[in-house]
């Protein structure tokens, strides 16, 4: 197997060290029912094959770590929804995240597929589980949990390697916006997922998650739900300083708009303009989280000229 | 068109019906989003087994499909035909008496206390199609006989106050839950395992052969409870096992495959269509036309947008809807 050429020896070494631990560790843990069923993140038990080559992913997170661990030739098909990178358009699909075809993913012949119960249902898991393909399930509502979950796969998929010098990587940029955003005074942000109705995220949610580690405070800590709705008479008094929008196609109105609707024009945010589109990948558990984490914090806390 | 019920056309249309889904059956196991010669489908078949994709294909994922389709098919039209004499309304189905989506509250309920769709809940569907049909009759019971127009209106504010019941659980429930039951809602006959058809297959055929043992009662009820009465039949009796078996049938196609709409209304009507009125011969003519219907619609669903899929009860809402318009414009004028 060939290694991407990034990082130095440095890294390689450390990577190398950290494999061992893993290997020692894994090996004095408590023996499972087999020697190689092991119990997913979501709490499956999946049979695991000794050394998978041939992987469906079934979320867009998941493919983009598969591609940032170098196993994109080993990936054999996706979903309708993976758009990054941009190889990963290429890959045969296999349908929807939600409702996949279960005889193309059987035809790709995969020795494993790659899922999340964040975008795939319970039962797709099941059935793949009775017509012999293990399906291994990664779960993350935090930004570490993401780390997590690379480094998981990692392991799973015999690139733990990699995926530790990835999760470094990232680790080290999420250290950098800490550093550099520490003692500043925290901005309370208001997240719309949707305007009418307003829909906000609950505190539990992963972009609250995000949200903190730029910096800032999401509005509405006592909210209950992962998409609660707030109406526009509970949002006045609770007056936050930034409002974000998700950068997605769905979302039609121009920021302009804001100013002009009623409920919406009196808050503080809208009047300064603090309103902010953020990159859509502030949803997706995968590598480019950071990306949004670092788009964000520049937004919340804008670096002084 | 009316074909008198002797034992040799029940035969004869049973037979025919039975080949033609027969031939059904065989194009829809070529069909779906991989592309398999017919060769290999054959193959699939004729060996029985192998561990080749085909084999997998053809014998795990599309045969038991098809085979529930088949089932839900069957339950869902008998049950409305049923429901339909009884009441002597042709707009009587398990969907406008809210039984449907009793057995649906019933199979969510069995999810929230911790059971999964499709595996627990048959019984929990069941229970809930059972109390609504029981509540229903009660609503509709006005002085002390059975109203049809009262039933009707009885059963469609229940099957909405169901409805807004179903959405309050569906907001209480976690969103993962909420994105597997909004599938089921909409019909969806591809999460079932096959250990399950063994069990539900006989449920199924048992209470359409129940349904079918009142036959002759039914025909005879559509001329009048009263009348009935007077010919000797206990109708009491015969009400009492038509909302038990239809509830029966109900409750078994929601808690498998969700809330396929459409066919308790539209296939009696089919059915009434191609051999009349007499329920010793429109009883199996509904039971195979619904299977007939179901597998066609669910090959649309499995095809249409592949690989994705369509849940299959808008496909046969879609499709039933104005056929069912058209058939109600042609009944009134």
């Amino acid at each position: 197997m060939k290694t991407k050429g990034r990082g130095g020896t440095l890294a390689d070494s450390s990577g190398l060290l950290t494999c061992v631990l893993v290997a020692t560790l894994s090996a004095l843990l408590p023996a499972t029912v087999s020697a190689r069923t092991v119990k997913d993140q979501t709490g499956r038990m999946v049979n695991l094959p000794e050394n998978p080559h041939r992987l469906v992913s079934l979320a867009p997170n998941i493919t983009e770590i598969v591609y940032a661990l170098g196993l994109g030739d080993e990936l054999v098909g996706d979903t309708d929804n993976c758009d990054f990178p941009p190889q990963a358009t290429s890959k045969p699909h296999v349908g929807t995240m939600v409702n996949p075809s279960l005889e193309r993913i059987v035809a790709l012949k995969p020795d494993l597929a790659l899922g999340t119960p964040e975008a795939n249902r319970r039962e797709t898991a099941d059935q793949l589980e009775r017509l012999g393909i293990p399906v291994y399930g990664v779960t993350a509502n935090t930004l570490e949990g993401t780390l997590a979950s690379i480094q998981d796969l990692g392991k799973v998929l015999g690139r733990a390697a990699e995926a530790t010098r990835l999760v470094a990587e990232m680790q080290a940029r999420i250290d950098r916006i800490e550093n550099r955003i520490k003692g500043q005074p925290e901005p309370r942000a208001l997240f719309v997922v949707w305007y009418r109705p307003l829909i906000t995220i609950g505190p539990h949610t992963f972009i609250a998650d995000v949200i903190r580690a730029a910096g800032g405070v999401p509005i509405g800590a006592n909210l209950k739900g992962e998409w609660p709705r707030l109406t526009l008479e509970e949002l006045l008094p609770l007056d936050p300083d930034v409002i974000l929008f998700p950068k997605t196609e769905s979302f039609s109105p121009s920021l302009k708009d804001f100013r002009g609707l009623p409920g919406w024009k009196d808050l503080r945010a809208v009047k300064d303009g603090r309103m902010y589109f953020v990159s859509e990948t502030i949803e997706r558990s995968g590598p480019r989280l950071v990306d949004a984490l670092e788009e964000l914090a520049n937004i919340l806390h804008p670096r002084q000229p | 068109m009316t074909v008198p019920a002797t034992p040799r056309n029940v035969i004869m249309v049973s037979v025919t019906m039975f080949l033609l889904l027969t031939l059904v059956v065989l194009v829809s196991l070529t069909m779906g989003a991989v592309h398999l010669p017919l060769a290999a489908v054959w193959r699939a078949l004729v060996s029985r087994g192998g561990n080749s994709e085909a084999a997998v294909i053809v014998l795990q994922i599309r045969l038991p499909r098809i085979l529930l389709a088949i089932l839900v098919g069957a339950a869902l039209s008998v049950a409305g035909t049923g429901l339909q004499a009884l009441l002597r309304n042709p707009l009587a189905d398990p969907y406008v008496l809210g039984i449907s989506s009793g057995a649906a509250v019933g199979a969510i309920f069995a999810l929230w206390i911790g059971g999964r769709i499709a595996a627990a809940s048959p019984l929990a569907a069941f229970a809930g199609a059972m109390i609504t049909m029981v509540w229903v009759y009660l609503l509709g019971r006005s002085g002390g006989r059975l109203a049809s127009y009262t039933l009707i209106l009885a059963g469609v504010i229940t099957a909405s106050f169901l409805s807004a019941i179903i959405l309050f659980m569906l907001t209480l429930l976690s969103t993962r839950d909420v994105r597997g039951i909004a599938f089921w809602l909409m019909g969806d006959l591809s999460v079932t395992p096959v250990a399950e058809l063994r069990i539900l297959a006989p449920a199924i055929l048992l209470a359409i052969a129940g349904i079918y043992v009142l036959a002759k009662d039914l025909n005879v009820l559509l001329l009048g409870s009263e009348e009935a009465a007077h010919l000797g039949v206990n109708v009491a009796r015969v009400e009492l096992g038509v909302y038990i078996l239809a509830s029966l049938l109900t409750g078994i196609a929601v808690s498998t495959s969700g809330a396929i709409g459409y066919l308790g209304l539209l296939v009696p009507h089919l059915g009434r269509m191609l051999v009349g009125n007499d329920h010793r011969l429109l009883l199996p003519t509904a039971a195979l036309g619904g299977a007939i219907l179901l597998v066609l619609s669910d090959t649309l669903a499995r095809t249409a947008l592949a690989p994705s899929e369509l849940p299959v009860g808008a496909v046969t809402a879609v499709a039933g809807a104005p056929v069912f318009i058209y058939l109600l414009r042609k009944t009134a004028g």
